[in-house]
Parts: structure tokens; sequence; C-alpha cells
């Protein structure tokens, strides 16, 4: 179970629409499952079928979590042309085995649709792992 | 010493240290030290060559040694090295491959085409009548598009005195069947195209087949037979029909949906033979079919997203002289012979005897 609430939600919305037709990405910074804060970050791939997150993103954001006493909830990316399922591509490169990794598919332009997975592989550099979902729940206001 | 924070994944080989300190002087023998202590370590980071997988990221106070000196980054003592490693994805293997994102990226940001609407593209089935002056411009525009399979029925060949204005062939496919030509031109500029050649004239006996097999119809005919042929094959099949025509310098265009009006509506019967000249007799601007031929790619690709307000029951009228384009409503009419209250064309017939003259024209 992951928690966010609709503006966060809302807001990874918006930067997929934003960034289209490229994919974006991000990261979800929290405690225990829940979502504190959405973290945007570049696209270094600038592609509409990869994402990469720039690597001075990543270790900014790292480091604010790593302040903030707060976990790597999970990393976000959007999916423009595809459902929101990890592709082998994510499954390939899932190198954070404690991390949700969240999707975002644009397919139904109207209708981003957001959902949560656990990606599980023997060795984060395997190339073929296991998908599980992790429900997401979504509070309708913050605390 | 120089501190390295080491991240989740690694921590097995690290037996569990977030953060380590070594003595080095720079990144390549940073990791030399730390596999002496860490065995496997390194084998995690760098590939056989010693270069860099491209998975970590290594930053030397927080900037990526990518932009420093790579493994000869020099370090210093206090300074802060993490390892890191990227998070990375995508969607490859999806609905488009990388080239078609790419491809189509354009019409893909578009909100009213989108990722949704380029797929509709791409599966739908265009059929062109003839491969001529209107379909020259239809096909290189719907095949750019990403119209998916796209029917060419012209039995006719390449001719010199074709080139001014049928842009889809060129000097060298002269003598060559339109439809090989067009297929190479079509699948030249964008390889996602299925053309499918009906290397023959388009008849009473073969209309309502060929015509099945596709979603809606460019008529880009060049004489009064096929025109009617197509007109009662496609209000038969109720496939939407968007037809064109050009005349010297003037053209027109006009969608017609079965059961909203038809070309007989329209002209219930054809011209006397030999009072409206083919292009061969009466000449043609050669550019004109360009914008009358654009104009039923436009109307095609409409058509096939849902997208704006068709020409529909609308006939639009091109003067290239006066540079003007005029618009006349029409409607179904009510005694029309094929899609009026009391039908008289119930089938094809033959178009031939019907006009006077043969399908079987050349020039378009």
């Amino acid at each position: 179970m992951v928690k966010l609430t609709a503006a966060q939600r809302q807001d990874i919305f918006a930067h997929a629409l934003e960034g289209r037709p490229n994919e974006v990405c991000g990261l979800l910074g929290g405690r225990e499952g829940r979502v504190h804060k959405v973290y945007r970050t570049r696209n270094k791939a600038n592609s509409p079928v990869r994402y990469e997150i720039e690597p001075q993103d990543l270790i900014r954001c790292h480091l604010e979590l790593e302040a903030n006493d707060m976990e790597l909830v999970g990393i976000y990316h959007s999916h423009v042309f595809s459902e929101a399922y990890p592709s082998n591509t994510d499954v390939r490169l899932a190198y954070y085995p404690d991390a949700l990794y969240l999707l975002v598919s644009l397919m139904d332009d109207g209708n981003p649709i957001l959902r949560a997975f656990r990606i599980l592989k023997a060795q984060p550099t395997d190339e073929r792992g296991e998908i599980a979902e992790v429900p997401i729940e979504v509070e309708a206001a913050e605390l | 010493m120089v501190k390295v924070y080491i991240p989740t994944v690694l921590r097995k080989i690290t037996n569990g240290q977030t953060r380590v300190e070594a003595e080095a002087a720079d990144i390549r023998s940073l990791l030399d030290r730390l596999e002496a202590r860490f065995p496997g370590l390194k084998g995690q980071l760098v590939d056989s060559q010693g270069n860099l997988f491209r998975f970590v990221n290594v930053y030397v106070n927080n900037r990526e040694v990518d932009e420093l000196q790579g493994l000869g980054t020099p370090l210093r003592e206090e300074d802060e090295v993490a390892l890191i490693p990227a998070m990375a994805g995508g969607a490859v293997g999806g609905a488009f491959s990388l080239e078609q994102g790419l491809r189509y990226a354009r019409h893909i940001i578009l909100p009213e085409i989108g990722g949704q609407g380029q797929r509709k593209l791409l599966r739908s089935k265009v059929l062109l009548i003839g491969a001529g002056g209107l379909g020259s411009p239809a096909a290189l525009y719907l095949g750019a598009a990403g119209v998916g399979t796209m029917g060419i029925v012209d039995f006719d060949t390449v001719d010199l005195t074709n080139l001014h204005r049928q842009i889809l062939h060129g000097h060298k496919n002269i003598g060559r069947l339109k439809v090989d030509s067009a297929r190479e031109t079509v699948n030249d500029i964008n390889p996602d195209v299925q053309v499918v050649p009906h290397r023959e004239a388009l008849t009473s006996a073969n209309a309502l087949e060929i015509i099945g097999q596709y979603d809606l119809v460019v008529n880009g005919c060049d004489n009064f037979a096929t025109r009617y042929l197509a007109n009662d094959a496609c209000y038969f099949l109720k496939k939407p029909l968007v037809d064109g025509s050009i005349f010297r310098f003037e053209g027109q265009a006009t969608v017609f949906m079965p059961g909203k009006g038809c070309y007989r509506c329209l002209f219930p019967a054809p011209p006397p033979p030999g009072a409206v000249p083919s292009c061969a007799e009466a000449g043609v601007l050669g550019v004109l079919p360009g914008i009358i031929g654009v104009i039923q790619a436009i109307e095609t690709i409409k058509l096939i997203l849902g997208l704006g307000e068709p020409l529909v029951n609308r006939l639009l009228l091109f003067d290239s002289l006066a540079m003007e384009f005029r618009e006349v409503k029409i409607r179904r009419a009510p005694d029309c012979p094929l899609c009026g209250d009391n039908p008289t064309v119930t089938e094809l017939i033959d178009y031939e005897a019907f006009c006077g003259g043969p399908m079987a024209t050349t020039g378009g």
C-alpha cells in the first residue's frame, strides 16, 4: 500500500501531460509508505519512449531526502502511448528493490492512469524479474 | 580520507555500511581500494573493459564524474563520493516503437490527436482511386501521417506527360505501373504504411470487393464512368467518399457520407460524351491537383479521427486564377436515383454505357 493525496497525484498527472510527447520522471519522498513530497526531475533521455533521471537531479533529491529524514518511497515515470505497467526496459533497469515504481499512462488522453508496482529481482542487475502491483490509496486532502 | 556514500543496492557487499572511508588519488584507484575491502563491489560498477556501467552515476562533491574527468577524476582529502544507481526505463515495446514515437511526435503532442488518434490512423484503411494528379499528394501526406493500410487502384503506367503534376512518380519510373511506383515512394517516406496495389481498373465487377476492404475512399479518378461507379459502390457499402476533381485552373472537393447525399444528387446524369474534355485534351495547371488532393487528405484524416467539421453537404470550389475558395451548400436530393426516396439504381450498372465513354482514359 502506498498513500498519496489527490493533489500529489494531480501534480504527477500535470507533469506527465506537460512533458508529452516525451516521458517524464520524478521521485516520491516520504515515510512509511506515505508520500510527503513529489520531486519532479528532468528526463535526460528526452524521449517519448525512454527516461533517465538527470544525474544532477538524482543526487539533489537523494541529499534532500536524507536531510529531511525521508525515504525514497517511489520512482515515477510516464508511458505516453502504452499501459501503466512496467515494460521490459523498466524491469531491466530497475535498480531500486526497495522503492515502488509508479507508472502514469497517457494512452487515454483525457483520463491519465496511475499504478504502482514493486519490481522483484534476485540481483538488481538481473534482466528479468517479477512484477507485483501495490495498491494506491488516494487521500482527499493532506492531513 | 575520502568519504563514499554506498547506495542500498550495494550495501549487501559493504556489510550494510552506508558510508565508508578510503584513501585514493582518483576514482579509479578508489574503486580498487574498495574492491580490496569489499570483494565484488567493483564488478558491480565497471565492466570488464574497466568502463563505468551506464546504470551507476558516480559523483564527486555532488557533481557527476562524466562532467569531470570520468574515472580519472582526482580526489582530495575530505572529498565526498557518492555511488547512485541510475533511475531509468521507458516504454519501448509499448504501442509505438521508438521510431514511431519520434516520427509521429508532432501529431501526438496535439491534444486533438494524441497517442490514441495516432493509433487510429495506423489502424485505418484507406483506398485511393487513382495514383495520378489528386492521388499523388493525397498518398504522400496520408502515408506520411501514418495511415496504416493504403490501397491504390490504378491500371495505368507512368507517362512523361504525367510528371508535371503526379508527384508520386519520378522520371526513372516512366513506363512502370503507377501503383508500383507509388508504393515505393510512399514506403520511402514511411515504411509503416502497408501499400496494397490493385493493378487493375475499378469496374462494376471488382468495385464492391475492392472497396469493401477499406474504411473510406479517396476519389482521384479522371473520368465520369469511374466517378459514378465509385459513388454508387460507396453508397451501397456505406463507405464515406472523399471526392475531388480538377479542370484547367479550377478544382472542387466534397465528402459524400452515405445517406447524406451523393454525386448523383448533384449530377443525376453525366454530361454528353466529349462535352467535358480530359486533362490530356484541355490541359491542367500542374500545381492545382496539389491543392485539391491535399484537401482530400485533410478530410480523410478528419474522418478517421472524428475531428472538426467534415466537408459534408458542402462543395468547396477553388479558383486558382482568382485565388479564391467558395463554398456551396449541397444536400441529399429526394428524387436522387441512388440515395433518394424511390431509388431506381439498386445495384452497380454498366457505367461505360451510362456515360457513353470509356473508363480508361489517361491523365488524371
